[in-house]
């Protein structure tokens, strides 16, 4: 909102930045990050009555204060629509698409044990093998999704 | 000190850490852009490069990093570290795949999609009650295909029993 930071920082700085999260984690504290086990431990496991990790609950409200950060002092903020999707989609059609690929997101993150943080970011430089194999299936399937429905709406999306 | 102010110390400091990563992991992924539909979008269409240099130098020196830690082998606050290596089973494959549906679909992450909203992008907490939603769902399946797992048997009650007596 201030201005004082650009859209998007260069990948060389956001990157390695963000391996360096992953290190502190693991060295500091010998834990392995991940956001989708984050959002499970503060909402699901009271619901399912089992004591979510703390440092997982933490862990979530430095991120939504981290992002808040970095929009207070990236470019204007403006309440927009959802990209493309916006642009094809009307809102009775939108909504439902949002939360079906939300719920899809969330349903394959638990059987899968991890997300693009979790498994990507965090397991994969472990050399974990089950890492390997969500986050190759991740990518590969998505560019698959998205490359399909590029095509089949004639490139509208 | 005591050992229970040992842990209650360790505990204090340890979520001030996950506190503190969780500010700069979100600052910088809101930072990147990451949160912009067409980043994301453009990168699934293998148009724009952007979030595979950034995921793969994060990845890059994660695994550099880890080099050192394993060497010195200790942590912090969490004793001797320990990085996960689990073998690959079929949840990871049909998982990572509904994932990738969701993340093709949607163009974000579970990460990704609090920078959305952060940024103004207010469709996105459809997204995050989907998440929260779809990751209850998988909690109930899971508990309705594995309760034979989960409920102990009459005998082991009866043991129990006895051994409580």
């Amino acid at each position: 909102m201030l201005g004082v930071l650009p859209a998007q920082l260069p990948w060389w700085v956001t990157g390695p930045g963000v391996g360096l999260c992953v290190l502190a984690l693991y060295g500091l504290a010998n834990l392995r990050l991940g956001v989708s086990g984050a959002w499970l431990a503060a909402t699901i496991a009271p619901v399912e009555r089992w004591r979510g990790e703390r440092w997982r609950v933490m862990f979530l409200v430095g991120l939504l204060a981290g992002a808040a950060l970095a929009a207070l002092l990236g470019p204007a903020v403006s309440v927009h629509g959802y990209g493309q999707l916006s642009v094809v989609l009307s809102p009775p059609l939108l909504v439902p698409v949002l939360l079906v690929a939300g719920v899809a997101l969330g349903y394959g993150s638990r059987w899968a044990g991890g997300c693009t943080s979790g498994h990507g970011l965090a397991g994969c430089p472990a050399g974990s093998p089950d890492s390997w194999a969500a986050t190759i299936t991740f990518f590969a399937v998505a560019v698959v999704v998205t490359l399909g429905l590029h095509a089949l709406t004639g490139g509208a999306l | 000190m005591n050992p229970g102010a040992v842990n209650r110390r360790t505990a204090l400091l340890t979520g001030i850490v996950a506190a503190a990563v969780g500010v700069a992991f979100g600052f910088l992924l809101t930072a990147s852009g990451l949160g912009d539909y067409y980043t994301i979008h453009n990168g699934l269409l293998l148009r724009d490069p952007y979030m595979y240099l950034m995921i793969g130098s994060a990845m890059a020196t994660a695994s550099l990093g880890l080099l050192v830690l394993r060497r010195t082998g200790g942590t912090w606050l969490g004793g001797r570290l320990t990085l996960p290596r689990h073998r690959i089973q079929r949840r990871h494959l049909y998982g990572g795949a509904v994932f990738g549906i969701g993340f093709g679909l949607g163009a974000t992450c579970p990460g990704m999609t609090v920078a959305m909203v952060a940024t103004g992008g207010l469709y996105g907490l459809l997204v995050l009650a989907g998440l929260l939603l779809g990751l209850w769902l998988r909690g109930r399946v899971e508990q309705q295909t594995a309760p034979a797992a989960a409920e102990p048997t009459r005998a082991q009650l009866a043991a129990n029993a006895a051994r409580d007596a």
